[in-house]
């Protein structure tokens, strides 16, 4: 039996770059080919890298190509930054999965696509079913820019499994990652020498470790489930408690002021918050991950406070307290 | 995730005679509904004693010096202090620094504990709770409250959470589903997550009695809270039977609940639907101290309380199929109303005046 044929999107990213990673050492997978606008940070074993950008039209040439049996779509931008704006954000979002499709649409060899999507779909909500399962994502209208970019993707990816019922679609629902060498707007937030948040909110927050990020995305390549299905850490945490834990100083601000001031704040080029992160620091989000665990076949190795406290340890040389201490010291 | 019966560790430490911290009152010096002076242990420890607090504020500076910070310094200054300052300290800056738990709903049991003397004075002293029928409560496993609703705080559920933890022979939590419009508030929202309300919906109550809780709902909803002071005690219509069809999909038996009191403490003579409009709240009521006081207003009335907690209605034997079942939803949710206000009519008359 010939060996499984993979090709994965946003290879270049921290997540892209892990799974082609762990998918080389596997000995079933005989083939892995990697796209992106620009190179891997580390020096890949067996993949093969195609330079190509996920929203220009060679995808349709490129794809039947590689002959591959399982599509894994990781080029989802979760939130605008320095070298993509909100516009291009929409564009590869949108365009590159509709672009990615077409392309599926022209390869016949395809079996599967693993979908790393957002958990924001389910959007943050005051008073939200506490634990999204994953039939409730039209519960509420999309609020974000990103939340409808999310929606119009499943839906795409939904009417792509309707026609060819051959492929099995999974559509990874993720909520944001944490952990000591990811990059993330969680992390970004809770490194911030102050931390602003709502006064009188305290928000229920669920993240998920890096490494079961990794560890979920493997399990979802190697055993595509149809449909979504929720990945997160299993229970919730309190922002304040996560400041405390992070030996932050918290900012309570009122929310009339709190968009105002993080508005100038990323003028400044401080930090940015998206809507859909503004969101969530008032109201929070938890998600059911049952059928990650009984359908998938796999439970998270950190719960969320073992992951929250795994990203603490390796930032305690970051504390606040300390540096104002040594800086009354000093004068 | 939570497993097994959610026992409160408070009542553990009540037989053995512990204090929770200072300023709280040790529930065995006063006993329950007793005349003798409630004092706290740290208002029994006059004089101020100096000594020990200078040898703190000296401790404190050293450790700073020492380049520990603030938390730690505070933590490592506290040894010399009276027992009672120095558990509190500790709890504090334990609690600073993030060490405390908090299960996957917000509820911190801890958090409920520190403010349980609070509660305890309003049951006992402000209104004088009589609680009947705890015994019908079950000490283990899912079970579902079902109670008249009135007043636009949820002193009722609390008052309902406070009588199972002092008047069940085996104590335990309830959780309880509160109006949608509360967790959109500053403070109000989080500070009832903390004691063990959840947003209402039906797909929260199911998890949590999935989880083996004890979870109180008000089938009445908004349409109980608005009624006018003329309307008290008499039931509104009880949704579309929503609470019975929970209770069959997970086999609780349902425990109906009357609540005598709790519709006089914030009697609404009227209604400002501009200032409802303004700010998304779903009323906004006139009482006789509000909006007249201010935030003063907030302050209930000191009715007398009887809360009875009824027979459990079993419905373990229909199968959870039976919820598609409209006429049996329709007849159980009539039972149940049916039995509250007949429940009420009884414990009105038992309860004689209102407020004497």
């Amino acid at each position: 039996m010939p060996g499984r044929r993979i090709l994965i999107t946003g290879i270049a990213s921290y997540l892209g770059t892990e799974l082609a990673r762990r998918l080389e050492a596997d000995p079933t997978v005989e083939y892995i080919a990697g796209l992106d606008t620009r190179p891997p940070r580390i020096q890949l074993q067996k993949t093969e890298f195609i330079e190509a950008d996920i929203r220009s039209p060679t995808l349709i040439k490129l794809l039947p190509q590689t002959e591959v049996d399982t599509v894994v779509h990781n080029q989802i931008v979760r939130q605008p930054g320095p070298r993509t704006s909100a516009r291009s954000m929409h564009d590869i979002n949108v365009i590159g999965s509709l672009q990615l499709l077409a392309a599926c649409e022209k390869t016949p060899t395809i079996r599967a696509i693993v979908i790393r999507g957002s958990a924001g779909i389910y959007g943050a909500e005051p008073a939200a079913p506490q634990f999204f399962t994953e039939e409730m994502s039209r519960l509420y209208p999309l609020r974000t820019r990103f939340q409808r970019d999310v929606g119009e993707i499943e839906n795409y990816f939904e009417t792509y499994s309707r026609r060819h019922p051959q492929v099995t679609c999974t559509m990874l629902r993720y909520q944001s990652t944490i952990g000591p060498s990811v990059d993330t707007q969680v992390t970004r937030y809770l490194s911030l020498p102050v931390v602003p948040t709502y006064l009188g909110f305290d928000p229920r927050l669920q993240f998920i470790h890096e490494k079961d990020a990794i560890d979920a995305f493997v399990a979802g390549v190697k055993r595509p489930v149809r449909g979504a299905v929720n990945v997160a850490a299993e229970g919730t945490m309190g922002l304040t408690r996560m400041i405390r834990m992070a030996g932050k100083l918290s900012l309570p601000l009122i929310s009339p002021v709190f968009g105002p001031a993080v508005t100038a704040a990323r003028r400044v080029g401080l930090f940015s918050f998206s809507p859909d992160f503004r969101r969530l620091l008032r109201y929070g989000r938890g998600i059911d991950v049952s059928r990650l665990i009984e359908e998938v076949g796999f439970r998270p190795a950190y719960t969320m406070e073992e992951a929250v406290l795994d990203y603490v340890a390796t930032q305690q040389g970051r504390r606040v307290a300390p540096t104002v201490r040594q800086a009354v010291a000093s004068r | 995730m939570t497993s097994g019966p959610d026992r409160p560790t408070r009542t553990r430490t009540r037989e053995r005679g512990g204090t929770s911290g200072p300023g709280t009152v040790d529930p065995q010096s006063a006993p329950p509904r007793g005349d003798a002076p409630r004092r706290g242990k740290a208002a029994a420890t006059a004089p101020l004693p100096l000594g020990p607090a200078l040898a703190f504020l000296r401790d404190l500076r050293g450790g700073m010096d020492a380049g520990a910070n603030p938390l730690a310094a505070l933590a490592g200054a506290t040894a010399g202090l009276p027992r009672d300052v120095r558990d509190g300290l500790d709890a504090a800056v334990r609690r600073l620094a993030g060490n405390y738990h908090e299960d996957e709903w917000g509820f911190d049991e801890e958090f409920t504990e520190s403010v349980f003397p609070l509660l305890e004075l309003m049951y006992d002293r402000w209104w004088r709770v009589e609680a009947q029928g705890v015994r019908n409560v079950p000490a283990h496993g899912r079970a579902l409250l079902v109670a008249n609703h009135a007043g636009i705080l949820p002193w009722d559920a609390t008052m309902m959470s406070v009588a199972m933890l002092r008047e069940h022979p085996l104590p335990r939590y309830t959780r309880f589903l509160v109006l949608n419009w509360a967790f959109e508030l500053p403070y109000v929202g989080s500070t009832i997550r903390k004691v063990g309300g959840v947003p209402a919906s039906p797909y929260n109550a199911m998890r949590l009695l999935e989880q083996e809780q004890l979870v109180a709902v008000f089938p009445e909803g908004v349409k109980g809270t608005s009624k006018d002071f003329r309307d008290r005690y008499r039931l509104q219509r009880f949704g579309r039977g929503g609470f019975v069809e929970l209770a069959l999909r997970t086999r609780s038996p349902i425990i109906p609940v009357a609540v005598v009191g709790s519709e006089e403490i914030y009697p609404k003579i009227g209604e400002l639907p501009w200032l409802a409009k303004l700010t998304g709240a779903p009323f906004v009521p006139v009482t006789p101290t509000f909006p007249l006081l201010g935030p003063l207003g907030a302050v209930p009335l000191p009715s007398k309380w009887r809360i009875e907690f009824c027979d459990p209605i079993d419905t373990s034997e229909y199968g959870p199929d039976a919820a598609e079942d409209r006429a049996l939803v329709f007849e159980l949710s009539e039972r149940v109303r049916d039995t509250i206000q007949q429940t009420l009519y009884a414990n009105l008359v038992k309860r004689g005046s209102a407020f004497v």
